[in-house]
């Protein structure tokens, strides 16, 4: 999750909040006077408790920036063509596949071919063995000639 | 079999279509529970409370689509409305009305809970 998400999660959380705290006093509030008109005027539609359009605003636009906020949330999209994310791998690296706050995923494989790049069958060992022994010969003279 | 000659000249990563629709999933499972405390809250009733559902996510739908498809499918040459690049070819239906049956518990759950919260 980004700043920008959590910003407009939390704060629609609060306008929400808020929103279902004011329905609720105002039910508790209007529901004993609605019921005295309706007993004196007996008419069937006083009967029904409307909300006031600021409550009904405030719950509009409150779910709204929450569903933005979720939106932003959301992990990146992969690309599903094999030749556009193969590209992708290659042009950005493990860059192009972070969540929200930078981290890379933990399902990342990186190159498919990357089993190809770097054979280890054919790495030439007799060449590295005949370094290696080069290398501990000098080692040996070295210290030979130290002492 | 044109389809099947067509996913063998551009495979398809079964992965990455695998967390696509896993992330949308999770938008939609999340929204639905959230439209369900707004309905609640709205004091809404039979029809109206399921219109509500549905033209709000549709609405969340768009709203993935401008935010998280259309930036870098627009560049990449796609139509506007085109959502091939991350979700199957021809599954733009399932694109932007899949979430409904999948949240709906959520939101009748929600919904229902709400409604006794407030008007109880």
């Amino acid at each position: 999750m980004t700043l920008l998400s959590k910003t407009f999660t939390v704060f629609g959380s609060i306008l929400l909040a808020h929103a279902c705290y004011s329905a609720r006093e105002h039910t508790a509030l209007q529901s004993p006077r609605v019921v005295t008109a309706a007993a004196l005027s007996s008419s069937p539609a006083a009967g029904s408790v409307s909300l006031p359009v600021d409550i009904i605003i405030e719950t509009i636009v409150s779910t709204v920036l929450i569903i933005t906020g979720l939106v932003l949330g959301t992990k990146p999209l992969r690309p599903l063509e094999w030749r556009v994310w193969a590209g992708k791998i290659e042009r950005e690296g493990a860059e192009g596949f972070t969540d929200g706050s930078g981290k890379v995923d933990r399902d990342y494989v990186g190159n498919p071919f990357s089993v190809l790049e770097s054979r280890p069958n054919f790495v030439d060992i007799r060449r590295q063995r005949r370094e290696f022994a080069e290398w501990s010969r000098q080692k040996e003279k070295f210290l030979q000639q130290g002492q | 079999m044109a389809a099947e000659r067509e996913l063998q000249i551009a495979p398809l990563v079964q992965e990455s279509l695998v967390h696509n629709t896993r992330t949308l999933n999770n938008l939609h499972s999340l929204t639905a529970s959230l439209l369900g405390v707004a309905a609640g809250i709205l004091g809404l009733e039979s029809l109206a409370g399921f219109a509500f559902y549905i033209s709000f996510s549709l609405l969340a739908a768009v709203l993935f689509y401008v935010l998280r498809v259309a930036p870098s499918s627009l560049p990449a040459g796609k139509s506007l409305g085109d959502t091939s690049r991350y979700f199957r070819r021809g599954g733009g239906f399932e694109f932007w009305t899949g979430g409904l049956m999948g949240g709906l518990a959520g939101f009748v759950l929600t919904w229902t809970l709400f409604y006794g919260l407030v008007r109880a």
